[in-house]
């Protein structure tokens, strides 16, 4: 068992969880503005990444720029990693690689506590993620925990590259957002994504 | 059987390779400079990719946007594919995903001949991607062949991101330069690429 093997109704009952599946987290955050070089590097990746069609394309050309705009905007003050393996309890299954973590800390060399955002990428649908991105959640909110490095929520985001679809984990109840982003929208995803780093989404 | 199974050793042995280790085929070939941006950018995702250390994270910040930049070099006139399966004799073990491959055809929509650099990202080691790479040299010789569209020479790279060594299938010679090109020389780089495109090494 791992991270991939979860779909989001066997993380939810494992775990016991608690859902709201059209729950509010982004209405009310404002847009970031884009860098000149993520707005003209998107204008000419999406169609790349949409042609060739590939998860991997997607995570190449698409959310990997994002999370380094991100971590521009704070400056290098927070740290994100890619492919990194993230095991955390292999008897509960929350073990595996993670697709991009983000972490508060600044370290970029070893992952430290707190993890923030988990981002888990997938070719077609984003909510064919959310059992995996759910599971990360939870081990992320355990490793935070163990390390006493607690933070009230853990963040997910599911996502194709063009459409991005967000989560909210608080204790054993998860939230749903219920909005859907797409790329088009790309400084609200950005805003959304600094939103939750700063723990106010 | 599929293209992550070879060794250069089985893959010289199966397809009855000649195998010529130079040095400095490349050597020659004149430098072409990225854009402004690319390079402005590059420090810090070269940082990102030691940091996080995965094959992933080094596919993604170092050498998807190289080939973006030949790509850009070329004015979107050939095309380049990540993560797609590429299948052209079962029996042979001539099948599997390629991580990244060049088509000299402008079509973005499917994959077409003739399929001209094939690119295996390592996490570290470049010469154990050698197997797999002349592997998916020779499968992109008979896929060219299959299709009437031959070209004398297929080329190959295997590549951390940060290091990059270059191969070169000529019938069934297949000559490995011995040299190895850091990130820090990517107009060099990007000029060997470009020289490949253009057939002329």
């Amino acid at each position: 068992m791992a991270y991939s093997n979860f779909t989001f109704e066997t993380v939810r009952k494992t775990f016991q969880l608690e859902t709201d599946e059209a729950a509010d987290i982004s209405s009310g955050i404002a847009p970031m503005a884009l860098s000149e070089y993520l707005t003209t590097t998107l204008a000419r990746k999406v169609p790349l990444a949409l042609a060739i069609g590939t998860e991997k394309a997607s995570s190449e050309l698409i959310v990997a720029d994002i999370l380094v705009e991100l971590r521009e905007k704070f400056e290098h003050r927070i740290s994100f990693f890619s492919g990194i393996d993230f095991s955390v309890d292999a008897e509960s299954g929350l073990t595996g690689v993670c697709d991009f973590l983000i972490s508060l800390s600044p370290t970029q060399f070893h992952l430290e506590a707190p993890i923030v955002v988990l981002v888990e990428a997938k070719k077609d649908n984003p909510v064919l993620g959310f059992g995996q991105c759910v599971a990360e959640m939870l081990a992320a909110q355990r490793f935070n925990a163990e390390r006493g490095n607690d933070l009230p929520w853990i963040y997910g985001a599911a996502t194709t590259g063009t459409v991005w679809q967000f989560l909210k984990l608080e204790a054993r109840k998860l939230y749903i957002d219920r909005a859907v982003y797409s790329i088009g929208q790309c400084d609200k995803i950005l805003g959304i994504l600094a939103s939750m780093v700063e723990q106010k989404a | 059987m599929a293209y992550c199974n070879f060794t250069l050793e089985v893959v010289r042995r199966e397809f009855q390779l000649e195998i010529v280790e130079s040095a400095g085929i490349f050597s020659e070939v004149s430098t072409v400079v990225p854009q402004d941006h690319f390079m402005a950018e590059l420090e810090e995702k070269v940082e990102l990719a030691i940091s996080s250390g995965t094959e992933k994270a080094r596919s993604e910040l170092i050498v998807t946007d190289v080939l973006f930049q030949l790509r850009e070099h070329f004015n979107r006139r050939i095309s380049f594919f990540s993560g797609i399966e590429f299948s052209v004799d079962t029996e042979q073990g001539l099948t599997g995903i390629c991580d990244f491959l060049v088509s000299l055809s402008p079509i973005l929509s499917f994959l077409e001949a003739p399929v001209i650099i094939l690119v295996e990202a390592k996490r570290e080691n470049l010469t154990t991607g050698f197997g797999q790479c002349a592997a998916e040299m020779i499968a992109a010789q008979r896929f060219n062949k299959e299709k009437g569209n031959d070209i004398p020479h297929i080329y190959g790279a295997t590549t951390s991101g940060t290091e990059w060594r270059f191969l070169k299938l000529e019938g069934v010679r297949l000559h490995i330069d011995r040299a190895v090109y850091p990130i820090a020389q990517c107009d060099k780089i990007l000029g060997i690429l470009s020289s490949m495109v253009e057939q002329k090494v």
